[in-house]
């Protein structure tokens, strides 16, 4: 006897099997399901509705099938099913978001290897026997200034007012902060925001950030200058700008040949010193407040500091103790050397 | 262009955060704009798709002079793309030449990716279904049934569009009780006109004769569980509305350069590799058994084999003899190191 169109009429006992030509490929990630399988002309032209539901129940049902058979994490709301990674490639929205380029802070904490440490926003309160806030309102960074009396050195000027002493520290180190953040963006910005630096024969950008903010308007200023003079007609005919100053070159100055003795006296003797006491890098010395500009220490690559090293690893000696130190037991009349 | 804006206060921050790329993206928010002219059936199929886009769809209810295939239409796409934190357009026109017109856009990084035009044949309305309705923001499940949507461009095209628009968004689980609608996208007969779809599509945003495409049925239906003879449910499918008939007509296929920057997958961490994301991965020392179950293999270093304990016997033990020789020569040297440092006799012994 035949039961299975018995079976199949009541609720119960139905299969959720879908047998087709081609299986079906789901993509459980996506919750799609893609039916390769062509059409079948006859019954989409007897009822074409009846057929289009047919189809869909058939991949549904397959898909159905796929995401009841997923690992299921148990929550408050009910069975949520883990879905796995979509597998058909779709086009994002929005470029991948770059990795944040590092602070020269990070870059050193790399290099030493020092670990991020998170820091709390409360403190200890010894006095108050409670956590108060670091900084903010009533924060333990303005401790000094919000204390009612404070203790007032022995030698301070008349005019000495702590409170402001106390605001004006802490102003600095925020005020110290924000440049370095400043020159953190300006670093992460890349080549394009400081392409002025190039005009002026400096190729590090680290070199054009460590430069004061007047070094940098003088330059630029001289560069203007060099551009507008750059014309065949040395900028004689070239369009003026209103109130624009006119160009003036630069007078040379010379001392009086009857001058104070004693001044040019020590000044030789300056300038023979120096030359004495390296005689090598005598010619190099002489370029020495374009150090930085050449981009040696400052720059973002060597992030060690080879004269704060020297000074560490020498207990504040220098460089020539250093030296001596090798030597053995001449290191001593080295130093005393030096002192002289 | 918009300006790049620097925020000045933490709300502005979060707001430009919120806009900024992300590794796993949200749900593409897509503008529903209506043209220079759309009709009664327009209307109809922006307000039901944007019923089944809702809540993450923006309705331009205002007539916008905009041609998507023209250099000035992708430009104002882009500017409203920038504007609305959108990245995805459903777009109606209708003119003589063409119409009931519906082009879907799609952007990546502030630009006009790729496009589809469509139209409109036939339409019927959500609201003539006199049946249960979806709940709104409720994701759907997508089927899709031809060979074609594997093969053809423009169809593959259609269904990567399709499936952007509808269920674009990663996601890392679902209630299983929260899947209450399929959309069924199928594609009919091939037109008797022609033996096969062109093989493949004419380059830019050209016309393709519409009559070389079959035609496409999207219909939305609400599932229906029903008991089986096994813990999966059984499916029984209700239509809900809309319901669309469609013909293929325009498009514009992405520039490769920009689509391969839009297909680059973010870098899998250690931790979501663990957590089985990346499929890919081959899965070592681990197999599935017949029975389901999986087994794994585990692998032991070689073993030393003469370090292995075996029988104590006393007649293998070393011999007392040669132990107390040692001790003889110990003591002799001793002897003999008498005139020299203490310091050295320690650091000998």
């Amino acid at each position: 006897m035949d039961v299975s169109g018995l079976l199949a009429s009541t609720s119960k006992g139905r299969s959720t099997e879908v047998n087709k030509d081609v299986p079906l490929v789901v993509d459980t990630g996506l919750l799609a399901v893609f039916d390769p399988n062509d059409i079948e002309p006859e019954e989409y032209s007897a009822d074409q509705e009846a057929y289009l539901l047919s189809v869909a129940r058939d991949g549904v049902q397959a898909l159905v099938n796929a995401l009841f058979s997923l690992p299921v994490q148990k929550t408050a709301d009910g069975p949520l099913a883990i879905l796995p990674s979509i597998e058909t490639p779709l086009p994002r929205a929005k470029p991948l978001p770059k990795p944040k380029p590092p602070t020269k802070w990070e870059q050193f904490a790399k290099a030493r290897g020092i670990q991020k440490t998170k820091r709390e926003k409360k403190v200890w309160d010894e006095e108050k026997q409670d956590w108060v806030d670091r900084w903010g309102r009533k924060g333990k960074n303005k401790e000094i200034e919000e204390q009612w009396i404070t203790e007032v050195p022995a030698n301070a000027p008349d005019d000495y007012d702590p409170v402001k002493e106390a605001r004006d520290k802490r102003k600095s180190r925020v005020a110290k902060n924000e440049k370095q953040r400043a020159a953190n963006q300006a670093r992460a910005m890349g080549p394009s925001a400081t392409a002025a630096s190039t005009s002026t024969g400096l190729k590090d950008s680290n070199a054009w950030d460590a430069l004061s903010k007047d070094d940098k308007k003088g330059m630029l200023r001289r560069d203007a200058l060099r551009a507008k003079v750059s014309t065949a007609s040395m900028g004689k005919f070239d369009k003026k700008l209103e109130g624009e100053p006119k160009l003036r070159g630069i007078k040379r100055k010379f001392d009086p040949n009857e001058g104070n003795v004693e001044s040019e006296k020590s000044a030789a003797l300056a300038l023979l010193s120096k030359l004495e006491r390296n005689p090598i890098s005598s010619t190099a010395s002489a370029k020495r407040p374009r150090k930085d500009a050449a981009g040696g220490e400052g720059s973002g690559e060597n992030v060690l500091n080879v004269r704060k090293a020297v000074r560490y690893a020498t207990k504040g000696k220098g460089a020539t103790a250093f030296a001596s130190r090798d030597r053995g037991r001449g290191g001593k009349a080295g130093r005393g050397k030096g002192k002289r | 262009m918009l300006r790049a804006v620097i925020p000045k206060n933490a709300r502005s921050k979060r707001a430009l955060d919120a806009r900024a790329p992300k590794e796993v993206e949200d749900e593409r928010t897509a503008i529903f704009v209506r043209g220079s002219h759309t009709g009664e059936v327009l209307n109809g199929v922006i307000k039901d798709l944007m019923a089944l886009k809702r809540p993450h769809a923006i309705s331009f209810s205002k007539k916008n002079i905009i041609h998507p295939f023209e250099t000035e239409g992708v430009s104002s796409l882009e500017f409203w793309s920038s504007k609305n934190d959108a990245t995805f357009f459903v777009v109606g026109t209708s003119t003589k030449k063409r119409p009931d017109g519906l082009t879907l856009v799609r952007t990546f990084d502030g630009k006009v990716l790729d496009m589809c035009e469509m139209g409109v044949t036939k339409f019927i309305p959500m609201a003539d279904f006199k049946t249960k309705k979806s709940t709104p923001g409720y994701k759907p499940l997508m089927h899709f049934a031809s060979p074609l949507f594997d093969t053809h461009p423009r169809l593959m095209q259609l269904r990567s569009l399709l499936l952007t628009l509808f269920n674009g968004e990663a996601i890392e689980n679902i209630a299983l009780a929260g899947i209450e609608h399929v959309i069924s996208v199928q594609l009919g007969p091939l037109p008797s006109t022609s033996a096969s779809v062109p093989a493949a599509p004419l380059p830019g945003s050209v016309d393709d004769d519409p009559a070389l495409f079959p035609p496409i049925f999207i219909r939305t239906y609400t599932l229906a569980l029903k008991s089986s003879s096994t813990r999966i449910p059984y499916i029984d499918l209700v239509p809900m509305g809309p319901s669309l008939d469609l013909v293929l007509r325009r498009h514009m296929q992405p520039d490769p350069v920009l689509l391969a920057a839009s297909l680059k997958k973010p870098k899998l961490t250690k931790k979501d590799v663990e957590s089985g994301l990346g499929q890919k991965k081959k899965m070592r020392n681990k197999e599935v058994d017949e029975m389901g179950d999986l087994r794994g293999r585990v692998h032991i270093g070689k073993q030393d084999l003469s370090k292995l304990q075996g029988r104590k016997v006393r007649a293998l033990k070393q011999g007392l003899e040669e132990v107390e020789d040692v001790e003889m020569d110990d003591a002799e040297n001793d002897l003999m190191d008498v005139d020299e440092s203490p310091k050295k006799k320690r650091k000998k012994d």
